[in-house]
This record gives structure tokens, sequence and C-alpha cells, in this order.
């Protein structure tokens, strides 16, 4: 089993991997849709997706794994996500230790089937991890070929207070465009701080508050007095997402887009000027 | 100085805080016409109808304007206080550890999601920390018997570290919190308005009387404990007025913005070199210059970057608060 991941390292197993350590939930979302559920060894702790992934051993977060349980549980395949490098300092410490990790990069629905299928390679479910990413590769087809029409703008609230925004540089971006509507924060960053005044100026069609760990009590923007005047708000386009969904690149982006969809159809049909 | 030259700096500076309100209101990423803005303003006087211009420029770049205003007046005059109070030209609004008190609240409020409801729950949060704080430090500062301002200095490292540590844990707890916490702590007045004026009102008035009606007391307890008890001065009694007094300005200040460094230690040092040590000019002046100050970092902080993204107020006040310091330092020592 050979690929090179996304630092350009060769990655070499001699056999599939039967037990790996994913350091960023989307990867176990992704073994588990590639049937690999059984393969995975552990979860970071904030991991509950799907739901079996929740009975498996916690070996700390995302950004500061536990070294020690991970050497503990003797895996033959660690994978981490890409980007940041404290990340990375986990990944060097468990590579000193003779650990095998692959790190992968995983912003844009291109970055993710690249992953679901080199993540296929080294588990032995290429086969399975084609047809995933074929089939998805086709539901996004299937959507992007809805009627035409004007792109909604949509704003992706990520975090209030000290409102965070989804920039151009994030997966909700992708999820937004796949949907057939536009990002109207202009900034290529992946998150983005803005004042009020901003989102006034930007005056989007739809606005998106996430819900989950970084936004966990959404304020509805009717609550807000400096959004009242905010055309989307008269016209009922204000929506709470899943940050699951939307902000977590993996399997689940296809839900996300199957929902913004639905929305953006309902925006044409009913609110369209 | 003579009086005159008091007078007339006293004037200007005067003057310009409508001249700086008013200039400030034309600075945002929305566009807005002069003649857009002057129409906002009449239709707020005259009671028009609410469009989105006037929610603007009254909600937000003026609530904002005003706010910082507050804010950056709360923190120099303060920083003259604990200043004057402490004999230590280095103490600021955060010595006592008020701040690190404010954002233990704030950051529990955020780690833990405390969903309060309002624009208002936040602060308040944080407000109360920073009483909590100000009251542990008042605590130890007693056991130590005096007040004395070694004990008060040595309670709020004492405190502070404490606070800081416990915020750490939070951070630790809540890694998906650690951004908003962060960002918190840093100092920004993005999505702040006249909901936050009202929170830090009341503590403003209260605080604010009180330091400027025990101004005079403040110049004679720089004299000595002794010498203040001579002529009548209840120095125990006033020096904890003027602490509650500053600390309650602080808090306010620190409820609504985040920690923003630098104005309450540079401004009263620039105050005292133009007008002298005496207290109440001194807080009058302090006040004008630390609101001028701040409005303009706030109205720097939300336009310098494209696409609307705003930077965190504090870090503009010490990035240039920390260099422009170390430069009147210099300057003093080779004078």
């Amino acid at each position: 089993m050979r690929v090179t991941d996304d630092r350009g390292v060769e990655i070499l197993l001699d056999a599939p991997a039967a037990r790996i350590v994913p350091l960023y939930g989307a990867f176990g979302e992704i073994l588990a849709d590639l049937g690999r559920e059984e393969a995975v060894a552990a979860r970071t702790a904030a991991d509950d997706f799907p739901p079996a992934i929740a009975s498996k051993p916690s070996i700390g977060t995302h950004l500061r794994p536990n070294a020690e349980l991970i050497l503990g549980l003797s895996p033959d395949l660690v994978v981490q996500l890409g980007g940041r490098p404290e990340a990375l300092e986990a990944v060097r410490f468990l590579e000193e230790r003779g650990l095998t990790v692959a790190v992968f990069d995983l912003e844009n629905f291109g970055q993710l089937f690249s992953v679901m299928e080199r993540l296929g390679v080294l588990t032995g479910s290429g086969e399975r991890a084609a047809e995933r990413t074929a089939a998805m590769r086709a539901e996004l087809a299937a959507i992007g070929a809805a009627p035409a029409g004007p792109q909604p703008r949509i704003f992706f609230e990520a975090r209030y207070p000290n409102l965070l925004a989804a920039g151009q540089g994030s997966m909700v971006a992708e999820i937004m465009a796949a949907a057939g509507g536009r990002n109207c924060v202009e900034a290529p960053d992946k998150l983005v701080r803005l004042g009020e005044e901003e989102v006034l100026r930007l005056a989007p069609d739809i606005y998106l508050m996430q819900q989950g760990p970084m936004n966990p009590s959404p304020v509805p923007l009717a609550e807000r007095p400096l959004f009242r005047t905010l055309p989307c708000l008269g016209t009922g386009q204000v929506f709470t997402v899943d940050q699951a969904l939307f902000s977590r690149p993996g399997p689940r982006s296809i839900e996300a887009v199957r929902q913004l969809s639905t929305i953006i159809a309902n925006w044409k049909t009913e609110v369209r000027p | 100085m003579t009086g005159p030259r008091h007078t007339r700096a006293w004037l200007l500076l005067a003057a310009a805080v409508p001249l700086s309100v008013y200039a400030a209101l034309f600075f945002g990423s929305y566009p807005l016409s002069a003649a857009a803005i002057h129409e906002a303003l009449t239709a707020w006087l005259r009671g028009g109808p609410e469009t989105q211009d006037l929610v603007i420029v009254r909600d937000i770049r003026l609530g904002r304007i005003i706010l910082s205003f507050l804010t950056g007046s709360a923190l120099a005059v303060s920083g003259g206080v604990f200043q004057g109070l402490l004999r230590n030209p280095l103490a600021d609004p955060f010595t006592l550890g008020i701040s690190s008190g404010a954002a233990c609240g704030a950051a529990l409020a955020l780690g833990f999601g405390w969903a309060l409801p309002g624009p208002s729950a936040l602060p308040l949060a944080a407000l109360a920390g920073a009483f909590a704080a100000m009251g542990m430090v008042l605590g130890l500062s007693r056991l130590a018997g005096d007040f004395s301002r070694e004990s008060l200095v040595l309670g709020g490292i004492v405190v502070s570290t404490f606070l800081g540590a416990l915020i750490a844990l939070i951070k630790s707890l809540n890694e998906e919190s650690v951004s908003a916490i962060v960002f918190w702590i840093m100092g920004s007045f993005q999505g702040r308005g006249f909901d936050h004026v009202g929170v830090m009102l009341p503590y403003l008035a209260v605080g604010g009387a009180t330091v400027f009606l025990l101004a005079r007391e403040l110049d004679i307890l720089a004299l000595g404990t002794e010498q203040a008890a001579q002529v009548g001065v209840a120095v125990k009694r006033v020096r904890i007025a003027l602490l509650v007094g500053a600390g309650m300005l602080t808090a306010a200040a620190v409820s609504v913005s985040g920690i923003i460094g630098f104005v309450g230690l540079v401004v009263p040092h620039l105050v005292r070199m133009l007008v002298g040590p005496d207290s109440r000019r001194l807080l009058l002046f302090s006040a004008l210059g630390g609101g001028i100050l701040l409005l303009w970092s706030d109205v720097l902080a939300r336009t310098i970057l494209t696409h609307g993204a705003e930077l965190p107020v504090g870090v503009l006040t010490a990035l240039f608060g920390g260099p422009f310091f170390c430069l009147i330092m210099a300057r003093r020592r080779t004078a």
C-alpha cells in the first residue's frame, strides 16, 4: 500500500491498515464511510459520529493528542489534518517513535475525494472509495445541474458574539458554490472577524448561523438590534445549521450541500426578486 | 504651565471631543456619503423612519464611538488614580488584577457557553469577574492589615497569577472556545454599542464621581500617610474609596471592551508631563485624552484591513503604545 500524503511524504504499508488512529474527526467519518469503522482504534475527545465511534477510546484533542495513549494503542497508521503547525508537532513526535503518520489537507471537495481515495488504498478499500467518491461526485453534479437562476449571496456565521464569518478559503464556501449560491464574504481566509456594519453592507440574501461547539447558543438574528434592518431577516431567510455538517469537511459535507440547495431552491421560488 | 495655558489646553481638548465624534462618523466599511450621514442624523433628531443608514450611523458607528471614548476615558482616569495612589509611575488600571478578573469572568461565560440572554450577558459576566478580583485583592491587603501600597501590589500580582492560571485551565478544557476567549482578551469594540454603554454607565458615574471628588485628597496622600493624616485626611477610608472608584472605572471599561493596554499607562504619563501633577487637572485631561486616543484607535482597528475585516483594538494600542512608552522613558532619562 503506497500513497503520498499532502506533505509530499510517501506512506508505505505492508498490509492494509487495521489499527488506525484518526487525529481529526473527519478522518474517522471517512473511514466509517469506507466501511472500515472496525479499523478505527481511537477517536478524539469531541468525536461522536458515527455513533459507534463514541465507544472507542479517546486520545485527547485534535491539536493536543496524547502521544502516550496513541503509542499504547500500537496503531499501524495515524492520520492527522495538515495546515496547522501545532498539529504537526504531534506528528513529528509520533514519527520519531516509529509510527506511520499520514498528513492530509481537507479544505475542499477535491481534497476530500483525494483523501478518501488515498485512505481507501491504505485500508485496502480502494474499490469502495472509488464507488463512494463517484456517487458523491454524481450527487454534486446533479445538484449543480438544478435549473439556473440568480445565485443567492450567502453569509455564514461561524460564531457570535465576536462575529466570525466563513471566508472564501473555507469548506463552507465550497458547499455554498456546490449548492448553487456564493459566499458574500470576499476575504480569502477560512475565517474572518467582521463588524456588524460589514454584514449590513454585504446584505446577504441568506444568513446561515452554525450551531455546535464553536457557536453553542446562536442568538436569533431578530434579537440582535444592530441586524434588524437586514433584508434576509424580513424575508425569513435566516437558518440555523449543524456545525458538524457545514464546517467539518467529510462525507457529510454532501448532506450540507443537499440542505443548502433546498434552502436555495425555496429562496428562488419564494423570495428572489 | 501657567493658568491661561491650562485653560487653552482644556478648551482645545474639550473642542476635540465633539470634533472627533463627528469626524469618526465618516469612517466605516459601509459606503455612506456625507449627505447620507447628515440625513440619517437629521432623521434621528426629528424622529424620522428607521432606515438602514440610520441604524449604521446611530447604532453602530455612534454607539461604538461613544463606547470607545468612555472606555478610553475610564482607563486613563483609573491609570492616573492608581499611579498616584500607589506612587508608582508604572501602575496601570490592570495592576490590581482587575483585568484578569474580567477576563476570567468572560472566559467562564465563553468557555462553558453560559447562555445568558441579551447582548449584556458577556459584559456582566466580565464585570462580575472584575469585581470579584478587586474584592480578592482588597481582602488580601486587609489580611496584611493596612491597605498599604506594597500589600495592594502584591495582592494584585497573586490574584492576577491565580486567575491567569484559571483562564488557562478554562481554555485547556474547552479547545473550541479558545479563539473566542483569546479574541475577547485582545480587546475589541466589535459588535459593541449603546447596550454596552448602558452596562458601563452606572459604574462610570459612581467610580468617576468618587475619584474626581477625592482628587484633592489624592494629592495630599502623595505627601505621605502621616502628613495626610495630620491635615485631617481619613487615610484608610480615602484610600479604599479611591481604590474602589478607580477599580469600578477599570472594571466597567474592561467588561465591555476586553483588555486594552497602555491607554491607562501612557495617557496619565503624557498628561502629567503637560499639565503637572495636580490630580484634578491630571484626571480631567486624562479623561479627555484617553477617550480621544481610544476612539481613533478603534477607527483605525475597524478600517485598516480590507474586506471589512477588523483588528482587535487592544493589539493596536499595545503595538503603538509599547514603543511610544519606551521613547518617553528614554527621553525622560536623558532629560
